[in-house]
């Protein structure tokens, strides 16, 4: 049953390569690598339909001496991979084809190749390792993009401000707490930051949205024709490639249309979606949305209601925008009693453990993302935000007044559900302001820190130099620490893998 | 030579599915040929203690704790006392366990090593090496697999993953393909059995059908439960597009599962419901009769480490249409298969070629019953069995087991696997940082167990158990149907 020693050929035959596609190299598209192996690797038929061998394979001597490696102690993983021989050298060509002609001894003929299939009676042992067809669908880390240092560090200034604006909340608090700032001049510059980062926010709106429909004018004077036709295809959920700038616009456009409604309750809700409208990925279409596009425009009509309800539209979202944060303003006032004696009776270390906790959750689940693409929508954001939210309750009830709760609450939400969204589209507005912003928190809460743990003014500028250092130095040496770790990073991905289904989604 | 065997398994009858029939098939057929095979199992509902199969197969079910899906709670040491007791009761020298998922069977191999027997296992399934279950199992694998003497694997594409699970030498690893009953799926124009329908009581082989015209309907039949990776959605996706390019074609699909909802509302919102018929559920008994109504198996599975039932489909004389997954392409010869990449648009081109291939009559479908009754049996994968059983206890020299290479015997000496503890222990602890010392204890605890054990139930006071009368006939291993027929009606 099992091959008996020849004596070896002088010279070691090379391997054949050219029907291994997975071997010759690891530098493929990803698009090439998500494909299944070659399928002639595999076919059958040269095994049914044809006696003679189309892959002409080693004799004996391959089959002894690559298998040497294997039957160390422990073959594990990475050794059964690196018994694999190396790929082709472009000189094989001529000594393959005299291992054709040596392959066609006698005990070739005799054994007949060895073949990966299961119906077909082999004179081979079951427990025969075929060298050159063992493993050899085998991938490592077939999709793994190499980080470089400079964009890792770049990406990691959203974590580092979100860091440093939870510090800065938690030195305010502990500054009120021990009554040397006051809770209303804390608020007060909130809310002042607030709204000047609103008004930003509201002008970059008002710039993109008339860029936009500048861009649309050219579109409309550039071609006549075919802007028709964009129209209508934009109400076809299946987005053309080429309709996608002018989709772009018509949506953003009928998005806001659609903020025409009334009832967006709170602002955050409101920003939060217009600001959907801008990079408007994949609105679920609302009501208006329809009615604002479909019918039979011709560009000059079209033109017009582009600029009427565009104006009203902005005044309208300004109206509720400031209608929703007086909403916010009184409830909080209404609530800040009850919040105030709300976990009175717990114990302060319970409370700071548990205050403890809820902010780093914050942390950790906070959204770092673009706010785009299918990643966003995937671990819920409000899991943070909920969790900031009730940390600062839960510390409300150490503070001794109604104001103080109350000033605390709107600041909290100020830091933890409004400024991110500030923070989102500073970065996709400008990343030069990006940069700035986040060279003034880490400041502000190096500086913060500082008074907190030292007082005085000389403790500030302590503590914000020291808490640059020490911030870029994390920066990067956690840049630096995760590029080192790839090297352990050992995907196997190989047949017995799941298939990934490709379906066209043509029928829903 | 004939052993005695113990088949270990969380899965067995009466619950039905592919590990289950192996295990039975296999154990029949072991028994035919001249051993003594018994079954440990843990109890099922209604069915505890021991119970006799046909052929006089002996099987134990141990009442345990059941946690997930028939699997038992892995416990590590608490199955060792009863183990002990039914092994030494049965005189067991080689225990097999079947399926990496069950917990009794990684037991029951730690503590027959720990006893002194051998051990073989036989891995039906391929796993990833991605999700926090995948790894945890393969751990787990790793530690029972560290030890034991042999692996079967049911196809090349489950040996390589199951070496590179457990970090195995590769040529400890068999591979023996499961097979089926031939009798059992038989075409329809081979019907000896009377009850058949449209062939009444002819017992005579029927001519071949008349080749299928131009405008006949086709019927394709897909029997498989409607889960995400038997790639129902690619079958929702299908089936449409198949039918709106043929009209002369309708579906029989077979099965239920979570995806069936889906499957429906397709249906209906394609007004499809004369062209596909949905059957539910059905058992494999029934497989035949619904299978040999069809022309075209269309099998769109995500992975697949043996396929059975595309064998069985074969073997009713239906042309395969497959997804190119997993063990599949090693399993059926090119001229009884269309293969299709796992996607919408290749498989409605394969289908269509396997469509325009039965219309021109290109594809001999009626050969495929005898073609695929040379190609599997369970007599050949008992004989392969068997082989594994005289490797693993020295009846042949691991010379020709393993294959004898010139400087090698001392390697070739080490994977005859012996039971001295501090060779176990130097074997287990090679499984890791933290792993192989915790193995090592588990390893430690089971040895003391098992001295205590011998203390406390010393083998004297265990009895013996009688093995079933074994057959006069002598033990060549071509035992016949009738033979097997006739002790089967003595039970």
């Amino acid at each position: 049953m099992s091959p008996l020693p020849d004596s070896p050929p002088p010279v070691p035959p090379p391997v054949p390569v050219e029907t291994h596609p997975n071997r010759t190299g690891s530098l493929k598209p990803p698009s090439e690598l998500r494909a299944l192996p070659d399928p002639t690797r595999l076919a059958p038929e040269d095994a049914y339909y044809s006696p003679s061998l189309l892959r002409s394979r080693p004799g004996t001597a391959t089959y002894e001496e690559p298998i040497r490696p294997l039957s160390g102690k422990a073959a594990t993983a990475a050794s059964v991979a690196a018994l694999r021989p190396p790929p082709a050298v472009p000189g094989a060509a001529a000594r393959k084809e005299n291992r054709k002609l040596r392959g066609t001894g006698a005990r070739r003929r005799r054994k007949g190749a060895w073949k990966k299939l299961l119906w077909v009676k082999q004179s081979y042992p079951d427990n025969y390792t075929d060298t050159e067809t063992f493993l050899d669908h085998l991938q490592r880390n077939p999709r793994v993009r190499p980080y470089d240092f400079w964009p890792l560090v770049a990406d990691s200034t959203v974590i580092v401000q979100h860091v440093c604006s939870v510090a800065i909340f938690i030195c305010c608090f502990v500054g009120i707490v021990q009554g040397r700032v006051s809770p209303v001049s804390v608020v007060c510059w909130g809310s002042v930051g607030t709204v000047v980062g609103w008004i930003l926010w509201d002008w970059w709106a008002f710039r993109e949205h008339t860029e936009n429909r500048r861009a649309a004018e050219r579109a409309m004077e550039g071609d006549d024709g075919s802007s028709a036709s964009s129209m209508t295809s934009s109400v076809n959920p299946s987005h053309q490639r080429s309709n996608a700038q002018k989709e772009n616009q018509v949506q953003g456009l009928g998005l806001s249309i659609a903020q025409n409604e009334p009832g967006v309750p709170l602002r955050r809700h409101s920003t939060g979606l217009s600001a959907d409208s801008f990079t408007a990925q994949d609105p679920a279409s609302p009501p208006g949305y329809a009615n604002g596009i479909v019918g039979p425009f011709n560009s000059q009509t079209w033109q017009l209601n582009n600029h009427f309800p565009s104006f009203l539209s902005r005044n309208r979202q300004r109206l509720s925008t400031v209608k929703s944060a007086f909403l916010i303003y009184f409830s909080l006032l209404g609530l800040s009693p009850i919040l105030k004696s709300l976990t009175k009776s717990t114990a302060s270390d319970s409370i700071w453990a548990m205050s403890c906790w809820l902010l780093i959750m914050n942390i950790f689940s906070f959204d770092y993302g673009r706010g785009e693409g299918a990643g966003a929508t995937k671990f819920p954001a409000s899991l943070s935000t909920n969790a900031a939210v009730m940390a600062s309750t839960v510390l409300a009830s150490r503070l001794p007044s109604t104001t103080h709760v109350f000033s605390l609450m709107l600041f909290s939400i100020e830091v933890f559900g409004l400024f991110p969204i500030f923070r989102r589209q500073l970065r996709h507005i400008s990343w030069t302001g990006h940069i700035f912003l986040t060279l003034a928190l880490v400041t502000v809460a190096g500086g913060a820190v500082g008074i907190t743990l030292r007082g005085g003014w000389a403790g500030a500028v302590v503590g914000s130099f020291l808490g640059s250092i020490l911030t870029a130095l994390t920066m990067g040496g956690c840049s630096w620490w995760l590029i080192s770790l790839q090297k352990y990073k050992n995907v196997v991905s190989g047949p017995w893998d799941p298939a990934r289904p490709v379906i066209r989604r043509h029928w829903d | 030579m004939p052993y005695n065997i113990a088949m270990v398994s969380d899965f067995f009858f009466p619950q039905p599915g592919g590990v289950e029939s192996h295990i039975y098939q296999l154990s029949t057929k072991l028994i035919d040929r001249g051993h003594k095979v018994i079954i440990i199992t843990h109890a099922y509902k209604g069915r505890t203690g021991i119970r006799y199969l046909t052929n006089g197969l002996k099987v134990y079910h141990v009442p345990f704790l059941v946690i997930y899906r028939e699997t038992t709670m892995p416990t590590v040491f608490s199955f060792f006392p009863i183990f002990r007791n039914i092994v030494i009761r049965e005189q067991i020298q080689i225990v097999h366990g079947h399926q990496s998922l069950s917990s009794f069977c990684h037991e029951a191999i730690l503590h027959a090593r720990t006893m002194g027997l051998r051990t073989a296992f036989t891995d039906h399934s391929l796993f990833g090496f991605a999700d926090a279950g995948s790894i945890l199992t393969n751990k787990l694998l790793k530690f029972t697999l560290s030890d034991v003497d042999h692996v079967i694997c049911v196809s090349h594409t489950c040996k390589e993953n199951t070496v590179l699970r457990a970090s195995l030498d590769p040529l400890m690893v068999s591979v023996i393909p499961n097979a089926v009953v031939a009798e059992n799926f038989r075409p329809l124009h081979i019907t000896p059995r009377a009850n058949d329908r449209l062939l009444g009581g002819t017992i005579q082989i029927q001519p071949t059908p008349k080749p299928i015209g131009p405008n006949d309907i086709i019927t394709i039949v897909v029997i498989s439960r409607l889960f995400y990776n038997k790639g129902t959605d690619l079958l929702i996706a299908a089936i449409p597009r198949i039918l709106a390019s043929h009209p002369n074609v309708r579906f029989i699909v077979a099965g239920s599962g979570p995806k069936a909802i889906d499957l429906e509302q397709m249906l209906e919102r394609n007004v499809l419901q004369d062209k596909v018929e949905m059957i539910g559920a059905i058992r494999h008994e029934e497989v035949r009769d619904v299978m040999v109504r069809g022309h075209i198996y269309l099998h769109p599975s995500l992975t697949e480490a043996f396929g059975t039932v595309i064998v069985e489909a074969a073997s009713c004389g239906l042309y395969v249409v497959c997804t190119r997954v997993g063990g599949i392409p090693e399993v059926l010869p090119q001229h009884m298969t269309t293969f299709a990449k796992p996607e919408e648009d290749d498989i409605v081109l394969a289908t269509s070629k396997a469509i325009s291939a039965l219309r021109s009559n290109k594809v001999r479908t009626e050969r495929f019953h005898d073609q695929v009754k040379v190609m599997y049996s369970w007599t050949d994968v008992a004989r392969r069995t068997e082989r594994v059983y005289m490797g693993i206890s020295g009846d042949i020299s691991p010379q020709e087991f393993y294959g004898y290479y010139p400087g090698e015997i001392q390697e070739a000496g080490d994977r005859v696997r012996n039971f001295s503890l501090i060779d176990r222990l130097k074997r287990y602890y090679g499984c890791g940082v933290w792993a192989g010392k915790l193995f090592c204890l588990c390893v430690v605890i089971d040895f003391l167990l098992y001295t205590f054990l011998e203390m406390w139930l010393p083998r004297a006071n265990i009895d013996i158990a009688r093995s079933w009368p074994k057959k006069l006939s002598e033990m060549n291993g071509n035992s016949t149907q009738s033979e097997r027929d006739r002790l089967g009606s003595t039970t």
